[in-house]
């Protein structure tokens, strides 16, 4: 098997995620798509089954994805504690009219509501 | 067999997570994802990569699992059926090319006698960049949470 297609399917499948998806979370997941397709590239396409380097760059990877991961998580709760959604496009309307400062408010009640 | 196997059920999962609504759901093919990964990972003798997959997609999918049953907001209406079966037409397409562009590259050594632990003490000096990031997103997202605890306290 082409290990090389796989990857390429995955980062289109991401990439298709990151364009055509409004919640922030699911931004998230293709971004970890993206992220998993290309590190796979390290040790699929290493010339030796045991290749120890591209083993040793996906870990280090992992770790710089770890990261982001958890910085854009931060972000999200932040934003969705904030505003009250995670819609890409409400945020954008609310930044257009100008009401984002409304979001605390907003928050209370929907937390009011829920409880 | 057991590659294409894996190959269709990689693509159909992590096409499912990113096509299906509910957030909790998606964030379960993701793991599913990750596990048929780690998977391949040991099929090709990479047993330390794909045990640190395994453990940082685990930690990953239950901030994952939390934040998405926490964040998300249920679709409230259903999807009609032409669109289910049009995400599953293109599952089925997006798996033939893995499976049919079969070109199998042959082995060439270039660092063949290189050891793992080798390998990790050649990159240290990545490593230590890496340790430094990580712990500066620590000390981010402690003084974020003391900033809002001051904020939420005064």
């Amino acid at each position: 098997m082409d290990y090389l297609v796989l990857s390429i399917t995955l980062l289109a499948i991401g990439i298709y995620g990151l364009l055509t998806k409004h919640n922030l979370l699911k931004v998230l997941i293709s971004v970890e798509l993206i992220a998993a397709a290309a590190s796979m590239n390290f040790v699929l396409l290493a010339p030796l089954p045991n290749e120890a380097l591209g083993e040793a760059f996906l870990i280090l990877a992992f770790s710089a994805d770890t990261c982001l991961t958890a910085v854009v998580l931060a972000l999200l709760v932040m934003i969705s504690r904030k505003y009250g959604t995670c819609d890409i496009r409400k945020l954008a309307e609310l930044e257009n009219t100008g009401a984002a400062d409304l979001g605390e408010d907003s928050f209370g009640e929907l937390s009011e509501g829920s409880s | 067999m057991i590659l294409e196997m894996l190959a269709i059920g990689l693509v159909a999962s992590a096409f499912l997570a990113v096509y299906l609504e509910e957030a909790v759901y998606s964030v379960a093919s993701l793991g599913c994802t990750f596990t048929l990964i780690s998977i391949l990972y040991f099929l090709r003798d990479a047993a330390f990569v794909a045990v640190f997959q395994i453990s940082v997609g685990v930690g990953m999918l239950a901030v994952l699992f939390l934040s998405g049953d926490m964040l998300s907001e249920k679709p409230s209406e259903k999807k009609p059926l032409w669109k289910t079966l049009l995400a599953a037409l293109a599952t089925v397409t997006l798996s033939l090319p893995p499976i049919f562009f079969f070109t199998a590259t042959p082995p060439t050594a270039v660092f063949p006698d290189v050891l793992f632990a080798q390998a990790l003490w050649n990159l240290r000096s990545i490593d230590i960049v890496l340790q430094g990031l990580v712990m500066l997103t620590v000390s981010l997202g402690i003084a974020i949470v003391l900033h809002e605890k001051r904020e939420s306290v005064g």
